[in-house]
């Protein structure tokens, strides 16, 4: 019988072959409106016949699931389940760059499944374009809870308006809290050995030349006794994104000069320009070539892998490195683990007047977006409201729902069947405002406003009780909150931090063909400037290339779409 | 018969030995640090301090893998592609191999058919269209998925095709004569003397399947069905890519967990153990293999 | 005469009979490579996934031009096909050369675990092995200290354009040559021992015997494995080249296959990825047809 079937396909096939491709690629378009599976009122009313929802999940490597669980059935989809009535059947899942891939075969093979992560804009646009996915606007006005809807208006609107196409919401963008600045951690158990005197008065900013000094310090007396210290060790990239991918790049080092690259800003005329192209970034350069120069940075800066450098990191090559606030939670922790001895303050540079320099985070990661004619299209907002409102905010989920919670507790993200996160761009404010005061005993723990929180609390408290004989993990908590975070708090408090904000985070159409070539244009010469083998003055030359080669044309269609804002 | 010692100097075969020795060294090498780094302690493999000996000597990954249900499901999986994958290339390439191993007088239309295969191995419409037609013959997450697209070989047919034009074409008309088949033919005469190049091409069609891992990636839409490699292959991420993906902090912490770098090296030593028992076993075919000039005219 | 008639019958009757054998062959063939091959068309349009290969706007030359209008697709194609050259050249030789020696060796313990071992590097994958390579060539590793002590300067591998390369052909030659010599093998285990012996007795030395048995004697294979090579001058290996290059390597590293991931990242660019694998074909075709030619003209042999 299959064999028959089989059989008939290969005809039908070899007959049709040359339609085949093309008029499958359309199916999804004429889908038509389906019927709607009627529910309860409210944020989380539930559905009266189960509904089935296929997905795109996105997943990650080594998810540590308990035993039996998988990302269709786990205790997140259970609770979906008895919550809202709703059944989760993935239609694919997979992993980073092959979860893009697995998308593009969904939308090029027309079977697009009813609710799925999108990763990038340039997608997001193409499913809008061909009117592949439901306006969202109304089922959000009228379903989102309140507090989903404070999440998106911290970042007043520079969320969702990411989503937005001519006044309509097609998607549900994923928040990306600020998490600024670049932190910089350095072996304080070093600088106690060596009886060094830094950041003497204690505001959490290094200059420039202080850096350096310690730096030079540390390279001649070779505190991690290596025989072999390296200096600063960068990744050959010399920038990411966002804060939160700044991890071992010269972020921090930019910023004490205003350099951003390969941000869209505007300077105080209103002009726009590209943060690769400024006199602070020649200046960084610059900055950056004279330590090499003198034996500050590593040797084999340019050929430097990520795990390289977190193994001179962890060998006590180097002591000195740059990232994001919670680096101790997941590469630090290595170096803990080595060296029990290890500890790390934080500081972050400031510029020649004392401030700060930082930009806003894309408050966009990642979308939501429902296929067109799904017959249930508000159940994408119902299930951020249980998961970004009911779970995150009920007091009682221990007793209530202890499985829920021992997920929210032990097993990561990617578990939920929605995959973005929704936070509020104070989210790293207020998180640290409730684990101070719980500490130190001013607000109980049931005050504790999440249950992230309420474990790092424990963590921190267990590692306070005993110092020396911690968990390595419970060190990263204390390191990551009560030191990164501590400090990211007191600038913000102090009003240290100088804000500018990138007009444009998206892609537009020379940047599609042209950036890989303007790419390679300033890695090679950023590059090449740093290690010497090319003239500082170089970097006028680069600016002119960069220009020619597509950079004014990309900058007048970013202007455009500003324009047209 | 002329005595061995006769056809090489002994320093000259001295020399020879070394040379193989060493060559055999440089090659065991990357094996030998994967395989210490799956049996040393975790921050040591963090600090890069492990070379060719273990570091904090510990078999927790290895006992980690014995539970890991989904690496076996994955194992049981690639056995089976392994398995219908070699038969149903052996078949398709030993049939096309023969009538192609004619000349085109012998065979009318035998050029086009060449020409044919030539073409499809150079040319291929891209993932793409190819994922489109295997999900329209409904193969997707099925294990005929990653083994009727790669059905025929075509180089391992031209190679065939080649050792069979080399056949003493006397022992194929004397068959002719007592009145065999073409297909007789070919399983009575041609394939006998052919061993040491069917055992390559089987070697070809195991190591090939066993390793490939993208059609995995690309007609499984789920981790269950994936064969082993491609599940091997999607536990080691690229950390840089994730961050410029955006990856939230817990993905994050999952990923660099310590155990996972020397956990994933005992993954690719387990998976690394099927080669090395198939290999010897068709070993004997390829270095004595049956002598096909002893028959030549 | 009824002779003929005979063989003439049987000849009809094995032309349909080598049909039926072809025949499944054939099917798969052209369900799995022709029907797809309608995805070629994607090079000459701008291709949307949501739009279809039919809805798709065509832009006729347009990624070719595009390709060639880059400012480095000189320095990229340069470096793809020397690359390609230096591992088909290095890589043949080795697994050649490799095979000739295993055969003399008449310990068969030995033989057996020596080929067991050469061929294993070919399963481990370049993500890995990179990770290897970067430890051994590094300032401080293993390679470094022994061109010291041979007096030399240190040499930065990964970040030198002048060693680069070489660094790139060596280790894939490295990992791939006891795999590759497999074929060879089994080509020296076709010719007839009778001639060495004869040989021998006419008091030919061990490199005259290679030279004038052996080699001729693995002429077919090795013209065939040489002509398929040809057809990848355009691919120089993605896996090994990202997982070791860097941009300060970009000068002399940078292959096409990086440079349209690179270009892929930004935004999804299958037209341009499809008249990029066009183009290898096109060339492929080209090189190996040509090397078929010169195969019979020289050797009065074909190689398909």
């Amino acid at each position: 019988m299959r064999r028959r079937l089989f059989i008939k396909r290969v005809l039908s096939i070899a007959t049709v072959s040359a339609l085949a491709v093309s008029l499958s690629a359309c199916a999804g378009g004429a889908g038509g409106q389906e019927e709607a599976v009627s529910a309860a009122d409210g944020p989380l009313g539930a559905y009266e016949d189960t509904l089935v929802c296929s997905m795109g999940r996105s997943t990650i490597a080594n998810p540590k699931f308990p035993e039996g669980d998988s990302y269709e059935d786990n205790a997140y989809t259970r609770y979906l389940k008895e919550k809202l009535n709703v059944e989760v059947k993935d239609s694919f899942e997979a992993n980073g760059e092959d979860y893009d891939r697995q998308v593009s075969l969904a939308i090029a093979s027309g079977e697009l499944p009813d609710v799925m992560r999108v990763s990038s804009k340039d997608v997001l646009d193409e499913l809008v374009e061909n009117d592949l996915v439901e306006d969202l606007t109304d089922v959000y006005d009228e379903y989102a809870s309140d507090y989903i809807k404070e999440v998106y208006d911290s970042y007043d609107g520079r969320c969702l308006d990411g989503a937005m196409y001519d006044g309509r919401l097609m998607a549900l963008p994923g928040t990306n809290y600020d998490a600024a600045p670049c932190v910089v951690f350095i072996r304080q158990d070093w600088v106690d050995d060596l009886g060094m005197k830094i950041d003497e008065d204690g505001d959490g900013c290094l200059t420039i030349d202080e850096l350096e000094n310690i730096t030079k310090t540390f390279v001649e007396k070779d505190p991690g006794n290596t025989g072999n210290p390296v200096g600063l060790a960068f990744a050959p990239y010399l920038t990411s994104g966002d804060y939160g991918g700044s991890g071992y790049t010269m972020m921090a080092i930019g910023a004490a000069y205003k350099a951003f690259p390969g941000s869209w800003l505007e300077d105080e005329d209103g002009n726009l320009y590209n943060g690769s192209t400024t006199e602070g970034m020649k200046a960084t350069l610059a900055k950056l070539a004279e330590w090499f120069q003198k034996g500050l940075v590593d040797p084999q800066f340019g050929t430097r892998t990520w795990d390289d450098i977190t193994a001179l990191l962890t060998n006590g090559q180097t002591g000195i490195t740059f990232g994001p606030w919670h680096l101790p939670d997941w590469l630090l922790n290595n170096v803990r683990s080595m060296d029990p001895d290890a500890e790390f303050s934080t500081y972050t540079i400031c510029d020649d007047n004392g401030k700060v320099n930082v930009i806003h985070n894309n408050a966009v990661n990642g979308y939501m977006v429902v296929r067109k004619g799904y017959s249930n299209p508000e159940v994408l907002i119902k299930i951020a409201n249980l998961f970004f409102d009911e779970i995150v905010n009920n007091k009682n989920l221990e007793t209530e729902q202890p499985e829920v919670y021992q997920y929210v507790t032990t097993v990561d993200n990617s578990a939920r069947p929605i995959q973005v996160e929704l936070n509020k761009n104070t989210y790293l404010v207020d998180e640290y405002s409730d684990i101070k005061n719980c500490v130190d005993g001013k607000i109980s723990m049931d005050e504790v406003r999440s249950i992230e929180s309420k474990t790092n609390v424990e963590a921190i408290n267990r590692y306070l009780a005993d110092p020396a004989n911690s968990e390595v993990t419970d060190w990263s908590k204390y390191t990551s909150r009560m030191k990164s975070m501590e400090l990211i708090d007191r600038l913000t408090n102090e009003g240290k931090l100088e804000w500018d904000t990138p007009v444009f985070f998206d892609t537009t159409e020379t940047m599609r063909t042209n950036n890989a070539d303007l790419n390679k244009l300033q890695e090679e010469t950023f590059v090449a400037i740093v290690t010497g083998s090319k003239p500082v003055d170089e970097f006028d030359a680069f600016v002119d290339a960069w220009s020619s080669r597509g950079g004014e044309q990309i900058t007048k269609e970013v202007q455009e779409i500003i324009d047209a804002q | 018969m002329v005595q061995k010692k006769g056809i090489v100097s002994n320093l000259g075969r001295g020399t020879i030995y070394f040379i193989v020795f060493l060559l055999g060294l440089i090659c065991l090498l990357p094996l030998l640090n994967i395989v210490a780094v799956s049996f040393s302690g975790s921050a040591a493999v963090a600090g890069n301090r492990v070379g060719f000996l273990p570091v904090d000597f510990t078999v927790a990954a290895y006992e980690k893998i014995l539970g890991d249900h989904q690496f076996w499901r994955s194992f049981g999986i690639s056995v089976l592609r392994v398995v219908l994958a070699l038969i149903l290339n052996l078949v398709l390439i030993t049939l096309m191999a023969y009538p192609l191993s004619k000349s085109k007088r012998e065979f009318k239309g035998r050029n086009i058919y060449m020409n044919l295969l030539i073409f499809a191995m150079l040319f291929n419409g891209g993932m793409i269209p190819t994922y489109i037609v295997v999900k329209n013959l409904g193969l997707l997450n099925s294990v005929w998925s990653l083994v009727l697209p790669g059905a025929v070989p075509i180089f391992s047919v031209i190679m065939v095709m080649n050792f069979f034009m080399g056949v003493p074409k006397a022992l194929e008309e004397a068959a002719v004569i007592d009145g065999a088949t073409p297909l007789q033919v070919l399983t009575k005469v041609y394939l006998p003397c052919s061993k040491p190049v069917i055992a390559t091409i089987a070697l070809f069609s195991i190591v090939g399947s066993w390793n490939d891992f993208f059609s995995g990636l690309i007609y499984m839409t789920k981790v269950n069905n994936y064969p082993l490699q491609t599940y091997i292959q999607s536990l080691s991420v690229k950390l840089e890519d994730m961050l410029n993906a955006g990856g939230s902090l817990s993905s994050l912490v999952n990923v660099m967990d310590v155990s996972s770098q020397n956990l994933n090296a005992a993954k690719i030593v387990v998976s690394v153990i099927p080669l090395l028992l198939i290999y010897p076993l068709l070993q004997k075919y390829l270095i004595t293999g049956i002598v096909v000039g002893s028959v030549k005219e | 005469m009824k002779k003929k008639t005979f063989i003439q019958k049987r000849s009809m009757r094995s032309q349909s009979m080598y049909h039926m054998m072809m025949l499944p062959g054939m099917i798969f063939v052209l369900i799995f490579s022709y029907v797809p091959m309608f995805g070629i068309i994607m090079a000459f349009q701008d291709y949307v996934p949501a739009k279809g290969i039919l809805g798709s706007e065509f832009v006729g030359l347009k990624h070719f031009k595009y390709m060639f209008s880059l400012p480095d697709i000189w320095q990229i194609l340069t470096n793809t096909v020397v690359i390609a050259v230096g591992k088909i050249i290095l890589g043949t030789v080795m697994a050649i050369a490799f095979a000739i020696l295993l055969n003399e060796i008449r310990v068969r313990f030995f033989k057996k675990t020596v080929q067991t071992i050469v061929y294993l590097p070919h399963f481990l994958s370049w993500v890995v092995l990179a990770a290897v390579v970067i430890n051994m060539v590094n300032l401080d590793g293993p390679v470094n200290h022994i061109i010291q002590m041979l007096g030399f300067d240190k040499v930065n591998f990964l970040g030198s354009n002048t060693w680069f390369r070489p660094m790139i052909i060596v280790t894939d030659v490295w990992k791939e040559f006891g795999y590759n010599s497999i074929v060879y093998l089994a080509a020296i285990t076709a010719i007839d021992p009778g001639l060495h012996e004869a040989a021998a007795i006419d008091g030919a030395n061990w490199w005259k015997r290679v030279w004038h048995i052996t080699l001729p004697g693995m002429l077919p294979i090795i013209l065939l494995m040489a002509a398929m090579s040809l057809t990848s001058i355009l691919s120089a290996g993605f896996d090994q080249i990202y997982n070791l290059y860097s941009p300060m390597v970009y000068q002399t590293g940078d292959v096409l296959d990086t440079y349209v991931y690179r270009m892929g990242l930004i935004s999804r660019q299958y037209s341009f990825s499809t008249a990029v694998g066009l183009l290898r074909s096109a060339v492929g075709m080209v090189l190996m047809l040509a090397a078929n030619g010169l195969a019979k003209k020289f050797t009065d042999r074909k190689i398909f």
